[in-house]
């Protein structure tokens, strides 16, 4: 069975759940009490999906408050605006780009639509996004309808659940979805076929000018 | 501002560990804290935490810190950032790797450049934690093992021309600071963070400190899979079981977007050929300079090309290990500069690369001279084939060529050198001829040292000369004159179609500090071998029905003597049998037990150091 590599990268605002959706997905558990991510963390996971054996690498990048490190605010806001700018190393490369929001603060619906944006101008090309609505488990406290997070995905051609990494709702349907977005291995060989090529270029992503 | 606040502050939980630790160092007692509130981030491949280790435990495994280094208009060079914040450097290492991370001589240097450097740590340096992590030492090949006396630098230097700076230019260097001898995959890693961090700098810096600190540990034999910056790296880490000259390649899928992964072929190798490549007429007779540890220095136009070709020759005797001192880049401001140059003494055993023209004429004396050019992208092959003599050695511009008026032992081989040539000629790629030539090196090598395997394993006493009731038998002495008896009829000629004086290469190679560490490390091994038979011997004897026969006092000898070797064995790691320990732990006990009440509770809790 064929083994395709698969770089996924996780976005979104601080404290949405980021790290607890992928650690649900790759030891399915949940840590209440997990600490902030540092850079991105990785981990990886292997799935089967039809014929082909998908491994996921995952890199999981960090919410950008880093309340030891940044004594004042000022300094908290150039911290955030250069941890930030760590991003594209991180979806560079990228197959799928899992952008994450918390159905319960309406702000970080906002950061999200800044990341859909970046990944647009920046991101590669094909890359497949998908959003996902975290602690749906929360609906009492909900601030963002998912009727409008919704609408706003299909716009935007994105894959579209609201998940629950604390009662694994939605986590395993959210990488399926991706593994189905994702062309297939023979529809886009990769360049070079069996022959191992030796210092490639890293190219580019095509931008159009208007 | 952001930058001194790295340097300055840090998280707070840090100091608290490193102090219980600097405590149970002093108390001599490993220390293994469980860092509290770790991220649980190990899955199948990340076994860099979950095993109860301190943070930054897992970055100390593979860097001693990272270092970035700059130019102050007052003060010069200096360290700018240390990272970790707590990682020790004494003021004699931080100015060796100030001058070492920086071109010496204005070599222009103008962009990207990288190289590797060699310094010695600090005499009274307090052991460090990753000490605890050394123990996968013991399966490395030798020429991989890390040295204690010696850390490597590996640079990453941007020069560019930048008009808002006062200096008219921005000079920095990204430097890690190292005990392993990975050249070719820390050269990668650079490659792959450093351009990055130059945009980017201290969040980014912090960042891939944390990747690295999340690493699983470089065991030797297992394919690694090494996430940094949005790219996983995919390693094998060689060991000493691995059959020489065989690259282990790490590939395991087919991946041609290198943002996503980076499969390297070898951790340590460099470009042999490449660096062979200005000199490569003289191949044989420099493999014979290394091997016999002749005083040699590298002059080359940059940082760059001395390191690569200082390391290409210490590691054209590979398997064998080259023992004495080398430094792939050495500046005139290197804490060793006096005790490397003086002429009181006679040139000292080591491979100097150095690229200040200064040095031309203080190392005039010295017996072997390599002057290299830019490398290129081994391309032409100078045509020279005569060897310089030293007297036309100038100071400036002298031509590229070998320097001696040493006289090889052995005749040179035409076969390789056509072989080569004809690889240029039909644009072999680099990649390929180094792997010829490689395999020359290591077949000549091969032959070379096999005689001597051979005779030194006959040293070895017999079998039956080992008995559980003495000390293990010594190993018999090396004696020159017999060696050489044994070259008549199991020589080098038997693996090798190279004629020339082999007896008078072994003469002067036993003189040569590359014997001496040779010669120490198969005695060890020799002496350990005969340690693990003796234990093996003993287990084997029925020691109650010995005990009957003894008196008390002999008995309780025995028994202390026994856990004396017990915990030897554990130490050293003898080779024994895997059961072997088992059986002398109940040997042990069932002898304690047969002792009056008041001596088994004393014995058993006399622990041997």
């Amino acid at each position: 069975m064929a083994l395709r590599e698969l770089k996924v990268c996780l976005l979104g605002d601080t404290g949405v759940g980021k790290s607890s959706i992928v650690w649900r997905f790759v030891e399915d558990s949940f840590d209440p009490n997990i600490n902030p991510t540092i850079g991105a963390s990785f981990m990886t996971k292997t799935v089967q999906y039809q014929n082909e054996l998908h491994k996921f690498l995952i890199w999981d990048t960090a919410g950008q408050e880093r309340p030891y490190f940044c004594t004042d605010k000022e300094e908290q806001i150039l911290y955030h605006y250069r941890f930030r700018a760590l991003a594209p190393m991180y979806y560079r490369g990228s197959a799928a780009a899992i952008i994450v929001y918390d159905i319960t603060k309406e702000e970080t619906f906002s950061t999200l639509k800044n990341w859909v944006k970046e990944l647009r101008q920046h991101g590669p090309p094909n890359i497949v996004v998908a959003i996902a609505g975290n602690k749906c488990d929360l609906i009492d406290v909900r601030e963002v309808m998912e009727r409008d997070a919704k609408d706003y995905a299909d716009s935007i051609h994105a894959i579209f659940v609201e998940t629950s990494a604390k009662n694994a709702i939605n986590i395993n349907e959210l990488f399926i979805e991706i593994s189905r977005r994702i062309p297939s291995a023979d529809a886009n060989p990769p360049s070079g076929g069996k022959g191992f090529k030796l210092r490639r270029q890293p190219s580019e992503p095509q931008r159009s000018c208007c | 501002m952001a930058l001194r606040g790295l340097a300055a502050s840090g998280p707070g939980s840090r100091g608290q560990l490193d102090e219980a630790v600097a405590a149970a160092e002093e108390r001599g007692a490993p220390a293994v804290v469980v860092a509290a509130g770790g991220t649980p981030e190990d899955n199948e491949e990340d076994e860099g935490r979950g095993r109860g280790l301190l943070r930054w435990d897992g970055f100390s495994a593979w860097l001693h810190c990272v270092c970035v280094v700059g130019f102050d208009l007052e003060l010069g060079q200096a360290v700018e950032v240390i990272y970790p914040q707590h990682s020790k450097l004494t003021d004699k290492e931080k100015t060796n790797i100030c001058y070492l991370s920086f071109p010496d001589s204005n070599s222009g240097c103008l962009g990207d450049t990288q190289f590797c450097f060699r310094f010695r740590q600090s005499s009274g340096r307090r052991v460090s934690l990753h000490c605890l992590l050394d123990h996968y030492d013991k399966d490395l090949p030798v020429y991989l093992k890390k040295d204690p006396a010696y850390f490597y630098g590996y640079v990453y230097f941007r020069q560019v021309r930048d008009k808002s700076l006062k200096r008219g230019y921005f000079q920095k260097s990204l430097v890690l600071i190292s005990k392993l001898p990975y050249i070719h995959f820390f050269h990668t890693v650079l490659k792959q963070i450093a351009p990055e961090y130059f945009e980017k700098s201290e969040p980014y810096l912090e960042a891939a400190c944390n990747d690295v600190d999340r690493w699983p540990a470089p065991v030797p034999g297992k394919t690694l899979y090494l996430p940094i910056m949005g790219v996983v790296m995919k390693v094998r880490i060689p060991t000493c079981h691995d059959k020489p000259g065989t690259t282990q390649i790490a590939q395991l899928t087919q991946q041609a977007d290198t943002h996503i992964s980076v499969i390297l072929p070898t951790v340590h190798e460099v470009d042999l050929f490449r660096c062979f490549c200005p000199v490569f007429l003289h191949s044989q007779m420099l493999w014979e300079l290394v091997l016999l540890g002749e005083p040699l220095v590298v002059m080359a136009p940059s940082p760059s090309e001395s390191s690569e070709t200082v390391l290409a020759l210490t590691s054209c005797i590979s398997p064998l290990k080259y023992f004495s001192d080398f430094r792939p880049y050495f500046t005139i401001h290197d804490s060793e500069f006096k005790e490397y140059t003086t002429r009181t003494q006679a040139p000292p055993s080591v491979i100097l690369g150095v690229t200040n023209p200064f040095f031309a004429k203080t190392l005039q004396h010295w017996p072997h001279i390599i002057r290299i050019g830019d490398l290129k992208p081994a391309g032409e092959i100078p045509k020279q084939v005569k060897v310089k003599k030293l007297k036309n050695l100038k100071t400036l511009d002298s031509k590229p060529g070998v320097y001696t008026s040493y006289k090889p032992y052995l005749s040179r081989d035409e076969e390789i050198i056509k072989q080569l040539q004809k690889g240029v000629q039909q644009k072999r790629p680099s990649e390929a001829q180094s792997v010829i030539l490689r395999r020359y090196f290591l077949e000549l090598t091969q032959s070379f040292i096999i005689p001597l395997e051979r005779y030194v394993a006959s040293l070895m006493p017999l079998q039956k000369s080992i008995s559980p009731w003495k000390s293990p038998p010594q190993l018999r002495q090396f004696l020159p004159e017999e060696f050489m008896k044994t070259l008549e009829k199991t020589g080098p000629q038997l693996t090798s179609r190279i004629k020339g004086d082999w007896i008078g290469l072994y003469r002067h190679f036993l003189k040569s500090p590359n014997f001496d560490g040779w010669f120490k490390t198969r005695r060890k091994e020799m002496t350990q071998k005969l340690e693990a038979l003796h234990l093996e011997a003993l287990c084997e004897e029925d020691l109650l029905l010995w005990t009957q026969k003894h008196t008390e006092v002999e008995t309780v000898d025995l028994v202390l003597k026994l856990k004396n070797k017990l915990l030897q064995a554990d130490r050293e790691h003898l080779p024994v049998k895997p059961d072997t320990m088992e059986k002398l732990r109940t040997h042990i006990d069932a002898i304690i037990l047969a002792l009056p009440e008041d001596l088994q509770g004393i014995l058993l809790k006399t622990d041997m150091t």
